[in-house]
């Protein structure tokens, strides 16, 4: 069997756990290093895997490695991605894909130049919630999409998140690109204007935690994402990802983590909702090492990527403003 | 207290079956220009019925009237009963401009009569529970919120809700329950920004408001979305969050065999199970306050600031500005 070599830079976003384990657990995979310049945040993870460490992620990337997966800070996303691209590495990077349009058309056209492939890592995509509804969508069961409410809430994720110098923004840029991006794929028309709301208000930082994104889209259709970091320690879990979908025929609703049980533990403390649907980081490590193997182009491109994070910079941009901006 | 009312459909029904069940009020009388409805509703209520509104007031003598008619009709009826000396309760939304709700105000000031408009959300017990949790402060400053209300087309079975000029549309008419909810709890409102969608049987809309405190709500309305009538909130803070769901808390389902019969004639009218309805409790509220002269838990003054902003919301939707307030 051809195996498909991959080694993952920075374990900043806590995503990359979840990663690892769905490439550790494929066949077809060969996990070749990582690379973290904080040695201490990693060491568990290469005490317990026994792969190779690098404390500089070029090292990493003068090894045979087909492929990177970077979860490093938003601000790194560009220069890993890049130094990855001219060492002729396919990349999956960690959402947002960049901080600045500029940057993100840098990353773009690095792979471009080196014949390599790169991804972006929108999972939701994969919540079988998501691709039901996108088939439904495809049949013409609700008609046309005349709107769409969606939510992509989350708790206040601490750390280097709240940290502008190295997230570039708070939960308008954290949380607008996974919902934006299942719009782009859903509605497939360009979005044309857009206005954003944010602020801090769920107290602990300065950065913004509380943000709605209003979009219209050339095709007529329109929606808002509610992005916040709202949910408090008490809710049950830790965030949400619905859309209501408005058509000409018919609505649809997805609640993409809805299938969950209702767990009541005084461990806790207090009751919480456990996931027990497909788990959608694994989907969409396979979807894109298959890409890879059999030499097909990733499901979910870097302009994807670029095209959602947009819309959270012209949100911000929007809200400076206090009227909508055209994009 | 001797009680009139004023349109016997939908909410007609809904204000004198209320009135005809009150110990203290006297349904004196019911009135409608289709003959049928009102002679319908007078007999299950045991009351008078009526086409002339002039008759009714000359024949009846009562000292409220409750209003509701279509809500393009509400400024001649206010204006006449305010003239003849009555009290008045108008159905939400009190009228279609700020102008015409000013001379509904001023007219109801020069008479002397008192002036209550049926924000009935504020009489339902989850949303009077949001309020009264919000101001014990359990769920710290206000962050962001959002209401839903959504619906079949009322236009379907009333064919004037489909005209603007007459019902305002779904924001005008439906989302003032959820505009004039969100300035209850979190004040008032300094800008509107709106995005609609209306065409054949569908009017939808998505309606974000940015109150002076600084924080968001986003509101949504829905005529003709193809389930249950249905409402929602859920009210985010620093310290916590509060949801309501009107679907999750059904708290009686009855399942029969046989497809029940659906009364399509009306416009669906909200229902929440209790020993009292909203309804029950907001007109009885409405009635004490002429009695004992105290302010109603909604003023007209509510009533216009929910109609400004929901005009706002019209305007954002025209120009795909935000508008400042
Ligand atoms: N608070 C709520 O929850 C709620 C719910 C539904 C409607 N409403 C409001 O109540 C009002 C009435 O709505 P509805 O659904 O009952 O409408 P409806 O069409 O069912 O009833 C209006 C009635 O008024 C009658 N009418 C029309 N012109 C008349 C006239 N000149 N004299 C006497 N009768 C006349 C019509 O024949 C009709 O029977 C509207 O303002 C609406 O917005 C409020």
């Amino acid at each position: 069997m051809k195996k498909l070599k991959v080694g993952l830079i920075s374990f900043a976003h806590g995503h990359a756990y979840s990663y690892l384990a769905s490439l550790a657990a494929m066949p077809e995979v060969e996990i070749v290093g990582i690379a973290d310049e904080s040695q201490s945040r990693v060491a568990s993870i290469v005490e317990r895997t026994g792969l190779p460490y690098y404390a500089d992620y070029r090292e990493l990337l003068a090894t045979d490695a087909d492929a990177i997966v970077i979860c490093s800070e938003n601000v790194h996303h560009a220069r890993h991605a890049i130094a990855a691209a001219e060492a002729r590495k396919h990349v999956l990077c960690e959402k947002p894909l960049g901080i600045s349009v500029s940057e993100m058309e840098r990353m773009i056209a690095a792979a471009r130049d080196n014949g390599v492939q790169l991804m972006t890592a929108f999972p939701c995509r994969y919540l079988p919630a998501v691709t039901g509804a996108k088939a439904a969508i495809e049949r013409g069961d609700i008609g046309d999409i005349v709107a769409v409410k969606g939510t992509n809430h989350g708790t206040n994720p601490g750390g280097w998140f709240t940290d502008r110098a190295l997230s570039g923004g708070g939960a308008l840029l954290d949380h607008t690109v996974h919902v934006m991006d299942l719009l782009n794929w859903m509605i497939g028309s360009e979005v044309k204007e857009v206005y954003g709301y944010a602020a801090s208000r769920f107290g602990e930082t300065k950065i913004d935690d509380a943000g709605l994104v209003h979009v219209k889209f050339a095709g007529g259709a329109f929606a808002v994402i509610d992005t916040s970091w709202s949910r408090p320690k008490s809710f049950p879990t830790w965030g949400d990802v619905t859309m209501e979908i408005i058509g000409t025929k018919g609505s649809i609703s997805v609640d993409g983590f809805a299938q969950k049980n209702e767990v009541y533990s005084d461990l806790a403390g207090k009751g919480s909702w456990s996931y027990w649907g497909d788990d959608m980081d694994r989907l969409m490590i396979e979807s894109f090492v298959g890409s890879l193997l059999e030499g097909r182009p990733v499901p979910i491109t870097g302009e994807d990527g670029l095209r959602s994070a947009a819309v959270a910079l012209a949100a911000y941009e929007s809200a400076k403003l206090g009227q909508p901006v055209a994009l | 207290m001797r009680v009139a009312v004023l349109g016997c459909g939908g909410m007609g029904h809904v204000h004198a079956q209320s009135f005809a069940g009150m110990a203290d009020a006297e349904l004196v009388g019911v009135c409608d220009i289709d003959a049928e409805l009102a002679g319908e509703l007078a007999s299950k209520t045991g009351t008078r019925a009526f086409c002339s509104f002039a008759d009714m007031l000359e024949e009846t003598d009562p000292q409220v009237i409750s209003i509701a008619l279509p809500s393009y009709l509400h400024k001649q009826a206010v204006l006449e009963a305010a003239e003849a000396g009555k009290h008045v309760i108008c159905e939400k939304p009190v009228a279609l401009s700020l102008e015409d709700t000013d001379e509904i105000i001023e007219a109801c000031r020069r008479n002397g009569v008192r002036l209550f408009v049926g924000h009935v959300v504020r009489f339902f017990p989850e949303y009077e529970q949001v309020r009264r949790q919000i101001k014990e402060g359990r769920i710290g400053e206000p962050g962001v919120a959002h209401t839903k209300r959504v619906g079949g087309h009322p236009g379907i079975a009333r064919g004037w809700f489909k005209d603007h000029a007459k019902s305002g549309g779904v924001i005008v008419d439906m989302m003032i329950h959820d505009i004039d909810f969100m300035r209850w709890i979190w004040g008032e409102v300094k800008s509107v920004y709106a995005m609609n969608a209306c065409k054949d049987d569908s009017d939808y809309a998505l309606v974000t408001l940015e109150f002076a405190n600084g924080a968001a709500a986003n509101l949504e309305a829905h005529w003709g979305d193809p389930g249950p009538f249905r409402y929602a909130a859920e009210i985010s803070g620093s310290a916590g969050l509060i949801r309501l769901d009107s679907a999750a808390s059904a708290s009686l389902h009855v399942r029969t065999r046989a497809q029940a019969e659906r009364d399509g004639r009306f416009a669906e009218i909200p229902q929440s199970p209790g020993v009292l309805s909203p309804y029950d409790r907001e007109l009885a509220h409405f009635l004490a306050c002429v009695r004992d002269g105290a302010v109603p838990l909604v003023t007209a003054e509510d009533a216009r600031e929910a109609l400004r902003i929901a005009l706002a919301a019209l305007e954002s939707i025209q120009t795909g500005k935000v508008v400042l307030l």
